[in-house]
């Protein structure tokens, strides 16, 4: 179980988001200004912190960031916001945040770029091959097979499958597939990546073979190794 | 009527001023004159006094006498007495002058002669050789009239112009206090929520006038604003009260009839998505005006506009191609096109675009997007083979929550173009829309940086 710790000072929100990341089966901490976060943070063993950036208590989210930083504290940290601009963005990724997340969001949007902070920190290994079940992509050759068949995919395509099978069995958002595969912030982008992700399934689930991707109502994707 | 006010006026004061200034250099004219008339009177018969002495000095001594004999016979000699004493100052003839009280010899002086009446008088002493003391005068009257006259004149004049002047000061005080009386009623009028007034401008075109038709724009501009302000919030309400009704309805039928954890839940998704809707749409407002304020200037970097128009085009492409519709990009030329900005953004608007392109081409049309470099920069253009814009709508459609007779049945919100718009503005780029026959064409121009 991983153990997540939320610096958040509105009470109502705090708790949502405490709700969503038990739900999702993480253990919560709680801290409610930047004083008591910063020292809970440097003495605590999480595997993740959500952090608010705008916080009481003399010390705010990126004041902690960098408290953190600078004390070689690596947890994964990620960044809630109301401001939206870029440069906050780049301040924020700057200071030592590893993602950001702009208020407000959906739950499923947390909880799903917790994991990949969780998971990530478990270190990148050099592979050449990424596996999930039958589904393989040569990240040399760029070439993918699914129980042995070459599919042909679109350069696009390829990073966005590419993405899912790195996540795999974690959910990734329509937004964490936008931002990873074009770079840019763009809020309606949702409904144009699930035609996307239709052409991709359509060559990756062939008739005949067990459906790997799975639609999450909401906003989200699954690719299911296991399946 | 205030007449203390009018003291208070600045043009009134103004006239004051330039009056007293006028006055002062008036005075100092007056007295330069003064005193250059004085001193060529005096000078004048100073000379006669002197020539008059050296005419009767080159006389024969026996003949002085009889000359001043036949000279006071003549009755005009009294303005300029000739008279002859005897040493001791006691007169032997010519006119009836007394001996001066303060003699001064052969240089001019005044003195006063006081029998029969007093008469101020300009004179020359000279002994001659006998012995005898020669007087030859000229009477100060003619001079004294003259000033006398010339300082009347002068003081009357002062008077006059000093009344006139004070009378002009009121009244051009009386004026503007007329029309600042006129522009704070207009004011005051505006202040209390009469945004349809306007402050009295003149023909004459003055500076006041002037003054009052830039603050008119400024409150055309004002009350635009304000109508725009109002209709941004009658259409928030009225857009937000749509989607609420529907939440309240499916929530209000879910506790009438739903039995089953299945009903609950299903009318729970149906809720949560309304809310996604409502919230999506408080997002792109605050977007826009935050896009608006222009904070995001400060993440403007440079970027290839061509990047991000590929990558706009290869992210719709399945989107278009699933609805039937050709999407294309046609580059002018190869080179990279630069300009400073933030590249989310100058995605945003594009995408914005092409989504409108896509959304409102019926299947089997086509769209195109084109990147080529124009005399004013960058220029982007978006053009599709659909319903269009009614040129009457061109402007309106950028408005926020405005949406075109068309376009009400397509998913949307009415506030894609305002974005566009909004970012553009922030960009300094030029939006235009186009209406032709069929299709739309919509082109953003990007000043591109001097380099």
């Amino acid at each position: 179980m991983s153990k997540i710790l939320v610096v958040e000072d509105d009470i109502g929100t705090a708790s949502e988001i405490e709700a969503a990341l038990i739900d999702h089966g993480c253990a919560v901490i709680q801290a409610a200004d930047g004083k008591d976060g910063l020292v809970k943070a440097i003495s605590g063993d999480f595997d993740a912190i959500v952090l608010d950036r705008m916080l009481p208590g003399g010390v705010d989210g990126l004041g902690i960031l960098t408290a953190l930083r600078a004390a070689s504290v690596q947890t994964p940290v990620l960044i809630l916001s109301a401001l939206s601009a870029v440069d906050e963005r780049v301040r924020g990724l700057k200071a030592g945040g590893d993602d950001y997340l702009t208020k407000p969001f959906e739950s499923l949007e947390l909880t799903a770029r917790v994991d990949v902070l969780v998971r990530r920190r478990s270190g990148p290994v050099q592979e050449t091959v990424l596996r999930a079940g039958d589904l393989e992509i040569n990240l040399l050759t760029h070439s993918v097979t699914r129980a042995g068949r070459v599919l042909d995919l679109l350069p696009r395509e390829y990073q966005l499958l590419e993405y899912m099978v790195r996540h795999s069995g974690q959910i990734v958002t329509r937004t964490m597939l936008f931002e990873e595969v074009w770079h840019y912030r763009y809020g309606e982008a949702t409904n144009v990546i699930d035609v996307h992700i239709s052409k991709i399934r359509k060559k990756v689930d062939l008739p005949g073979l067990v459906p790997m991707i799975r639609t999450l109502r909401g906003s989200g994707y699954v690719l299911d190794a296991t399946a | 009527m205030r007449p203390l006010e009018i003291l208070k006026t600045t043009s009134f004061r103004l006239a004051l001023a330039f009056l007293l200034l006028f006055g002062a250099a008036a005075a100092l004219l007056f007295l330069f004159v003064d005193w250059q008339m004085h001193d060529f009177l005096d000078k004048r018969s100073d000379e006669w006094l002197q020539r008059e002495m050296q005419s009767i000095e080159r006389l024969p001594a026996d003949q002085v006498t009889a000359r001043l004999v036949i000279r006071a016979k003549d009755t005009a000699s009294i303005e300029r007495p000739f008279s002859l004493f005897d040493g001791h100052g006691n007169q032997i003839a010519g006119n009836s002058v007394d001996y001066p009280q303060n003699p001064q010899f052969d240089t001019p002086f005044d003195f006063v002669d006081l029998t029969p009446v007093r008469v101020h008088y300009r004179g020359l002493l000279h002994r001659l050789p006998d012995g005898g003391v020669l007087l030859i005068a000229q009477s100060l009257k003619e001079q004294r009239e003259f000033r006398e006259t010339l300082e009347n004149a002068t003081l009357f004049a002062s008077i006059a112009t000093a009344l006139l002047g004070l009378l002009g000061a009121g009244a051009i005080g009386l004026g503007s206090m007329r029309r600042l009386d006129a522009i704070s009623d207009a004011a005051s009028r505006i202040m209390q929520g009469d945004l349809t007034q306007r402050l009295p401008t003149g023909r004459a075109g003055g500076d006041i006038d002037r003054l009052a038709a830039v603050v008119n724009h400024m409150l055309d501009e004002i009350e635009r604003l304000m109508h725009e302000v109002k209709g941004v919030c009658d259409n928030i309400a009225h857009d937000m009260r749509t989607p609420l009704t529907r939440l309240l309805g499916s929530l209000e039928r879910a506790r009438r009839r739903a039995t089953t954890v299945e009903e609950y839940s299903q009318s729970v998704e149906e809720a949560l998505e309304e809310i996604q809707g409502i919230l999506k749409t408080f997002s792109a407002l605050l977007r826009i005006s935050e896009v608006e304020d222009g904070l995001r200037r400060s993440g403007f970097v440079d970027l290839d506009v061509k990047t991000i128009a590929r990558d706009a085009v290869d992210f719709f492409e399945p989107a278009a191609d699933e609805r039937g519709i050709s999407l294309a990009l046609i580059e002018g030329n190869d080179e990279p096109a630069i300009v400073s900005g933030d590249p989310s953004l100058i995605f945003e608007a594009v995408a914005n675009l092409i989504d409108n392109a896509i959304k409102f081409t019926p299947e089997g049309g086509r769209a195109v997007v084109r990147i080529d470099k124009h005399s004013d920069g960058i220029l982007i253009k978006v053009e599709d083979t659909g319903i269009g814009i009614r040129p009457e709508d061109a402007e309106a459609v950028l408005r926020r929550f405005y949406r075109a007779e068309r376009s009400r049945h397509a998913p949307g919100n009415g506030l894609g173009l305002s974005l566009v718009s909004a970012i553009a503005r922030l960009h300094g780029m030029k939006l235009q829309i186009d209406t032709p026959v069929s299709g739309t064409s919509i082109s953003l121009t990007i000043p591109q940086p001097a380099n």
